[in-house]
């Protein structure tokens, strides 16, 4: 057998013999390498007293309340997106498609706003014609309704004096 | 590869499996794995992350963050590696993190503290000696400082392969190496060790 020590590709092969994982077959034929080489006798002696000591390291207990804590951080973790989320989702769901209506109706009336150069021309209203009248117009119309005035007033006064 | 190891692996490759298919049933919602995967892994991840950062309640704090990851990462979750392996890969990550922020305070008056939590079991003679408690907290502390002393990643592979007994694959994976990278950590981390408690013999 090749000396572990000296091929460190097999020094896994003491690690697993002196943490008892080696097959017996292996143990064995390492067993008789070790008995005469001095080197691999100390290595495992020494490996020994490191398992052992490293043995006497327990670690204290869990603490009780670890999974309390635990399962409250986890509510909190996912609480804290459902927080995030629920006030909007409420509003997303009742009144999303009424706002979402709203948002439409505004957008397409601005839209119809915004488009009257592309639309035909609609035909101006009569008042509109009165301002593009001319003054001499204006005085015309004018004098004309006085005299249907004073027509209607002599109209209606020679009727009186002929019932008298 | 030796019948013992073969033996060994098949019997946590089965339970891996296991743990895997947890993680899976964890992902279609089913808390109830997620709570067995947390009774299983919980003490082996605090009990590494102690070692690590050589801090209770550090630890502690470690560890959870370890299970909220595993149960944030649910949704995502793919079996590609062994549980224990990727479990230990976010506990190893957090812990290295941790130690290298210097969040944690390694004082020797927490130790001192800690060392006197130990359960009495722990010494040989049920009824101890003044003499021999104070052997023990001696040999205990010498431990503890030797782990400490060590390169973090040595100390990793270390504690990965003592105490919770990961394979050279696995300890390879979760420090994002070869495997006989994870050898020679391993036979150096020991080396030094041996120079340092070999006297406890």
């Amino acid at each position: 057998m090749k000396c572990p020590i000296e091929t460190r590709e097999n020094a896994e092969l003491l690690l697993a013999y002196c943490t008892r994982k080696l097959d017996a077959e292996s143990t064995a034929t390492l067993e008789r390498h070790m008995e005469i080489c001095p080197a691999c006798r100390e290595f495992a002696s020494g490996q020994r007293a490191v398992w052992e000591a490293l043995d006497a390291w327990e670690a204290a207990p869990v603490t009780l309340d670890f999974d309390r804590r635990l399962y409250r951080r986890i509510d909190r973790k996912v609480s804290w997106w459902n927080l995030l989320v629920r006030p909007f989702r409420p509003a997303l769901v009742r009144q999303g498609l009424p706002i979402v209506a709203a948002t439409c109706l505004v957008v397409m009336a601005g839209w119809l706003l915004e488009r009257p150069a592309s639309l035909p021309p609609v035909a101006q209203p009569q008042s509109a014609q009165v301002e593009t009248l001319q003054p001499d117009q204006v005085e015309h119309a004018l004098d004309a309704m006085h005299m249907l005035g004073e027509f209607n007033y002599r109209v209606r006064g020679d009727a009186a004096n002929s019932k008298m | 590869m030796p019948e013992r190891v073969k033996t060994d692996m098949g019997g946590a490759t089965a339970a891996l499996d296991y743990d895997a298919e947890l993680m899976l049933r964890v992902k279609e919602g089913d808390g109830a794995s997620f709570g067995l995967l947390l009774e299983k892994h919980r003490s082996p991840v605090v009990h590494f992350l102690y070692r690590m950062v050589q801090n209770q309640a550090v630890a502690e704090e470690l560890a959870q963050e370890v299970f909220l990851r595993v149960y944030r990462s649910r949704s995502s979750y793919e079996p590609t590696a062994r549980f224990t392996t990727w479990l230990f890969r976010i506990a190893t990550h957090l812990a290295l993190n941790s130690l290298r922020d210097g969040k944690n305070e390694r004082l020797q008056e927490r130790l001192d503290d800690n060392s006197s939590d130990m359960p009495a079991r722990q010494v040989r003679d049920s009824r101890p000696t003044v003499e021999q408690k104070m052997v023990y907290r001696v040999r205990l502390e010498e431990v503890r400082q030797a782990v400490a002393a060590l390169p973090e990643k040595q100390r990793a592979a270390v504690l990965m392969h003592k105490y919770e007994e990961l394979e050279y694959s696995q300890i390879a994976r979760v420090l994002r190496c070869s495997e006989s990278a994870v050898k020679s950590l391993l036979f150096r981390a020991y080396e030094t060790l041996r120079a340092r408690l070999a006297y406890m013999a």
